[in-house]
């Protein structure tokens, strides 16, 4: 689509669509009525890979602070826990993930949501998230690397 | 032959029929084993040290297994903090999961570092009588005849080291001394915990011990073998819990003054020596290594977690704010050390410390 962005991860092209806005945690966040809806950017489901398993640890319609744990995912290759980008509300999950998460590998830029989110913090663009990727990828790579040697 | 091997399981917490299934089951089975004498407790983390079942634990003089629903570490110095001491045996049961991802050297290896109080600028345990104490998690399996193996083993272990040790120190003791040697208990345990063995019924396990109700209560218990003393714990926590000894050693003074559900003090100790064990994430309820998922990378940090310190200022501001106080943020108590390696001290530190304390 016209206005999209890349990041390469080595050989892999992760697409930075220009429809949206990006959070500092790698979360995508598209307007959708008078809220978001929040998912994995390219470059997270790069990282992560298969995802298996995720899970809410709050309850729909619940007020949260920016850093605040909110679930967990489990991919074929990681494990983690997961927070709340900005100070907000989250209102309700893409309920059909709970079941089978795989659309998040598929089509995690539309049907793989995770979950749709009220906030009034400002968000950033596509091109600042891609600044931010790209400052921090040298340093994401010696952090898998270091965790893989282990 | 050794005295008996005494076996108590402490019960979980709630009410899980599987969880009192297992319990349950494996109490019968110990009835009928010799040289075993078994006994049910309470949550071990719910019993105030004034409690008939930590009277009993202390009361006990010889070697012991101790089951838990607890990882081992977190039962090892919960009942170390209320006097309850023994060197830390080793079991060779371990968490299903680690079972299947590592190989066996592996495992071995973990366990000696673990066995040898690794740390080599920690205050240790004190006082630690000559008997051992085998803390064992009953979430590791599902199966009771696994746990019926290990502690065979045990018992095994137990009366072939009982043999060097007469062997060592080449006495002759007098018979009452060998009696004495031979069967450590002393007759108060058996006075507050009526003994299971002979009720051979299986349901006799239930005994009185088990009875008394506890309430469910939340403190920090400290791993000596890993804390240094370094007080950031007493430095960052504003709710008077911890405190220190005569011997100026670090110890959690007034357990219950602490904030039910706040780890914030072991996000801030370096040595990751601070443990709850009712805390969700393995690493602060006292696991040995902290990452239950094995081999997988954690992308936490990418996702927005926040540092340990972020989160145990948060943590405690929700608290002070429960508690009608002004919250502190970054202001109080936040540890100097915290960029450098954890093993910074040096003999310049400690004269440094000592040329302090004089000045007081």
């Amino acid at each position: 689509m016209a206005g999209d962005l890349e990041f390469m991860m080595g050989k892999y092209a992760a697409r930075i669509p220009g429809d949206r806005c990006y959070a500092t945690n790698h979360m995508w966040l598209k307007t959708a009525g008078n809220r978001y809806r929040v998912g994995f950017t390219a470059y997270s489901v790069r990282l992560l890979q298969d995802v298996y398993f995720l899970n809410w640890s709050i309850d729909a319609d619940s007020q949260v602070r920016a850093k605040q744990e909110i679930g967990e995912v489990e991919s074929s290759k990681a494990v983690s826990s997961l927070y709340a980008p900005y100070d907000g509300r989250v209102t309700s999950f893409n309920e059909k993930l709970l079941n089978d998460p795989s659309m998040i590998n598929t089509d995690g830029y539309e049907s793989g949501w995770l979950y749709e989110f009220e906030t009034s913090a400002e968000l950033l663009s596509p091109a600042a998230y891609v600044d931010l990727v790209a400052a921090g990828w040298e340093k994401t790579q010696q952090v898998i690397k270091g965790q893989m040697n282990e | 032959m050794a005295g008996k091997l005494t076996v108590v399981i402490a019960q979980s917490p709630g009410k899980n029929p599987v969880k009192r299934q297992l319990e349950e089951s494996l109490a019968a089975a110990l009835l009928f084993e010799p040289g075993i004498e078994v006994s049910l407790v309470p949550h071990l983390y719910d019993l105030t040290p004034d409690h008939t079942g930590m009277l009993f634990l202390k009361s006990v003089r010889g070697d012991m297994v101790v089951l838990s629903w607890l990882f081992p570490r977190a039962a090892r110095w919960i009942m170390d903090r209320s006097g309850v001491k023994g060197q830390a045996g080793v079991s060779l049961l371990k968490p299903a999961a680690e079972e299947d991802d590592e190989d066996e050297e592996n495992d071995h290896g973990d366990e000696s570092a673990a066995d040898a109080e690794s740390r080599p600028d920690a205050l240790g345990a004190w006082e630690v009588p000559n008997r051992k104490v085998y803390c064992i998690d009953l979430r590791d399996k599902a199966d009771v005849e696994v746990y019926l193996e290990e502690i065979r083993r045990i018992a095994r272990e137990g009366s072939v080291q009982t043999v060097d040790l007469m062997g060592w120190i080449q006495g002759s003791p007098a018979p009452e001394q060998l009696q004495r040697y031979l069967n450590p208990r002393v007759s108060s345990g058996a006075e507050v915990a009526p003994s299971t063995s002979g009720n051979g019924d299986g349901n006799g396990a239930g005994n009185s011990i088990a009875d008394e109700p506890t309430r469910r209560r939340w403190y920090p218990v400290i791993d000596y073998s890993r804390c240094t003393n370094c007080m950031e714990c007493i430095d960052f926590c504003l709710f008077g819990v911890y405190g220190v000894d005569a011997g100026e050693r670090i110890l959690v003074e007034q357990q219950d003054n602490c904030k039910k559900g706040c780890p914030a003090c072991s996000r801030v100790c370096p040595e990751n020596a601070i443990i709850f064990p009712e805390h969700k994430t393995p690493a602060i309820a006292g696991s040995e290594t902290g990452t239950a998922a094995g081999l997988k990378i954690d992308l936490s940090k990418l996702f927005g977690a926040p540092t340990a310190i972020e989160q145990a200022v948060l943590e405690r501001d929700q608290e002070l704010v429960a508690d009608g106080r002004e919250a502190v943020g970054m202001a109080v108590g936040i540890p100097k050390r915290r960029d450098h390696a954890p093993q910074t001290r040096d003999a310049l530190d400690d004269l440094m410390d000592g040329l302090d304390d004089l000045a007081l």
